[in-house]
């Protein structure tokens, strides 16, 4: 299995995706961190409450940690899927399964390297994080906040979260082998299908099924004590999203893997 | 060094695609040591048959087997079968060295190797470039590169010389006879007779999936048998021929069996008989071939 990794980690550090990715991950992280740490506690106007304030430990963290998981996730997703699919759109899932013909063990092989990958993501997004909302933050005239509660560990947190959408990337391209599909289908159910799931099935009283959605499993750990949702425990929101990328790349191992590869 | 061989067994092989019959109950034998031509016109279901045989594609029934094993069950199969099927395999954003880098690692060979084979195709000097620069040539011979590398005693080569220039397929036919005089199973597929004719100990035909012949290349390719000659005047030929195998074929022309074309020739001078023309027939394996080309508007999927 060791050489089964390696492989799929030179898969990876052998093409420039893996670059293109990371450079959109930092950017959008930045930007996130830049903006969230540019208008905290500044009142939007319109009879909103404004977001809390620069010198709340929530704001801290918001800056810092949640801004990193939200930049960062949907390019280790992206990363995970094409790991899978990139396989099929160019047809070296033939020479793979010719050096592997047990096709399980290359699906494990390539979660647990994207998982590496998704570990460098999330650092970057986090330095990208720390050090733009650290000079947005600076030039408001704050304190950098380090010492703020559970900042730490919700950057490890955080952490585990963005590489476990690797993970999550990989079940969905194991089981949607068509790249472009399996990326469209990704971003709408992320980006559409979930807030509105959210929200429609807050509003009939039924969020304790909205929890176990995967970007609110997610939030468990990015978002300590967020007051807006009722999130789970940070280890069961972790559990979630591992439980979300089993169940599909097991679908993917029943269902798509196992199909002839001509 | 001499390898030892292994034999290829196809039994029964059956692949339906959907309403498609690619494969029909396909069953022949592939001996250890020699070179094996895989032959028959695009769509007569050859690929098919080696993905079956690698393992890619699951027979509906049949099976196709190295040394008796399937190649999902063997240990190390990059070790025991180097296989090249397609020149299209690869990433085109990632350097030949390193696609072969990746196989390496997974089969657990030594990465240096990746150069070794390299060298051995002739393609170092493009190690560190993108593969998707590469010409159909240069790609064919990375595919090559591929099937060397675990210094497999089976090679499984789908249209090796596909998109080779004549050079290229010269180059092709030394390489697979010196694997073969090493003691390697050779078995390469092709659908133009005369690229393998001169590469290939034995040959196996197919055409809509089915085994149309199978056997020694000199068996079947025996030199010509008859002599085909067209005339205005059959009746005064067949006279002066009087006591030989003469038939005459549905265009009129007439086929003598046991005669040179320079005999008949003579004759045809000497009794004062117009010849229109005089030629000897192609050889059986060729007729087979030329059949097969005629006949086939392909029904099978060649994939």
């Amino acid at each position: 299995m060791t050489g089964l990794v390696r492989s799929e980690l030179r898969k990876i550090s052998s093409t420039r995706l893996w670059w293109g990715l990371l450079i959109g991950a930092v950017l959008f992280t930045a930007l996130q961190a830049g903006i969230t740490a540019g208008f905290a506690g500044v009142d939007p106007g319109g009879g909103q409450p404004p977001s809390p304030p620069l010198d709340t430990d929530e704001a801290i963290r918001s800056v810092y940690v949640t801004s990193a998981f939200a930049g960062t996730y949907i390019f280790a997703l992206i990363l995970g899927i094409t790991g899978m699919t990139g396989e099929y759109r160019y047809k070296t899932i033939t020479p793979t399964f010719l050096v592997t013909p047990r096709r399980p063990r290359v699906v494990i092989a390539k979660m647990l390297a994207h998982l590496g990958f998704g570990f460098g993501y999330a650092v970057a997004g986090l330095v990208a994080a720390f050090v733009v909302g650290g000079i947005v933050i600076s030039l408001r005239d704050f304190p950098l906040g380090y010492g703020a509660d559970q900042l730490w560990s919700g950057a490890v947190l955080a952490t585990l979260a963005v590489a476990l959408w690797t993970l999550l990337g990989i079940g969905i391209g194991t089981l949607i082998r068509n790249q472009i599909a399996a990326i469209m289908v990704a971003v709408f159910v992320t980006f559409l299908v979930e807030p509105i799931a959210t929200f429609a099935l807050n509003s009939i009283d039924l969020d304790w099924v909205v929890k176990w959605l995967p970007t609110n499993a997610s939030a468990a750990l990015t978002s300590p004590g967020d007051a807006f949702l009722d999130y789970l425990d940070w280890w069961v929101g972790g559990l979630v999203l591992i439980g979300y990328a089993v169940v599909l790349g097991g679908l993917g191992l029943l269902l798509s893997v196992r199909r002839d590869v001509t | 060094m001499p390898v030892q061989g292994h034999r290829i067994d196809v039994v029964g092989l059956t692949k339906h695609f959907g309403e498609t019959v690619a494969l029909d109950n396909l069953t022949f034998s592939v001996r250890p040591g020699v070179v094996t031509g895989f032959l028959g016109p695009n769509g007569a279901g050859k690929t098919t048959t080696l993905r079956c045989l690698l393992g890619l594609v699951t027979p509906t029934s049949g099976t196709a087997t190295i040394d008796a094993r399937h190649y999902g069950d063997l240990d190390q199969p990059v070790k025991v079968v180097g296989s090249a099927l397609e020149a299209s395999d690869f990433h085109p954003g990632r350097t030949a060295r390193a696609h072969l880098q990746v196989l390496t690692l997974g089969a657990g060979i030594d990465t240096a190797r990746a150069d070794e084979v390299l060298a051995q195709v002739g393609l170092s000097d493009a190690a560190t470039r993108r593969v998707g620069g590469f010409s159909l040539g240069m790609r064919q011979r990375l595919a090559l590169a591929q099937a060397l590398l675990g210094d497999p005693p089976v090679l499984i080569l789908d249209e090796p010389a596909n998109g080779l220039d004549p050079a290229g397929i010269a180059w092709l036919r030394g390489f697979l006879r010196a694997l073969a005089a090493e003691g390697r199973t050779i078995l390469v597929s092709s659908h133009v007779l005369s690229e393998v004719k001169q590469t290939v100990d034995d040959v196996v035909v197919i055409t809509r999936g089915r085994l149309v012949r199978q056997g020694g290349l000199a068996e079947l390719d025996r030199g010509p048998t008859a002599v085909l000659v067209r005339t205005p005047t059959p009746e005064l030929l067949r006279d002066a021929l009087a006591g030989d195998r003469v038939e005459t074929l549905p265009d009129g022309r007439l086929r003598v069996s046991g005669r040179t074309p320079e005999e008949i020739g003579h004759l045809a001078f000497t009794t004062g008989v117009e010849l229109h023309e005089l030629s000897p027939e192609a050889s059986d394996l060729e007729r087979v071939f030329l059949d097969l080309t005629a006949d086939a508007t392909p029904t099978g999927v060649d994939r």
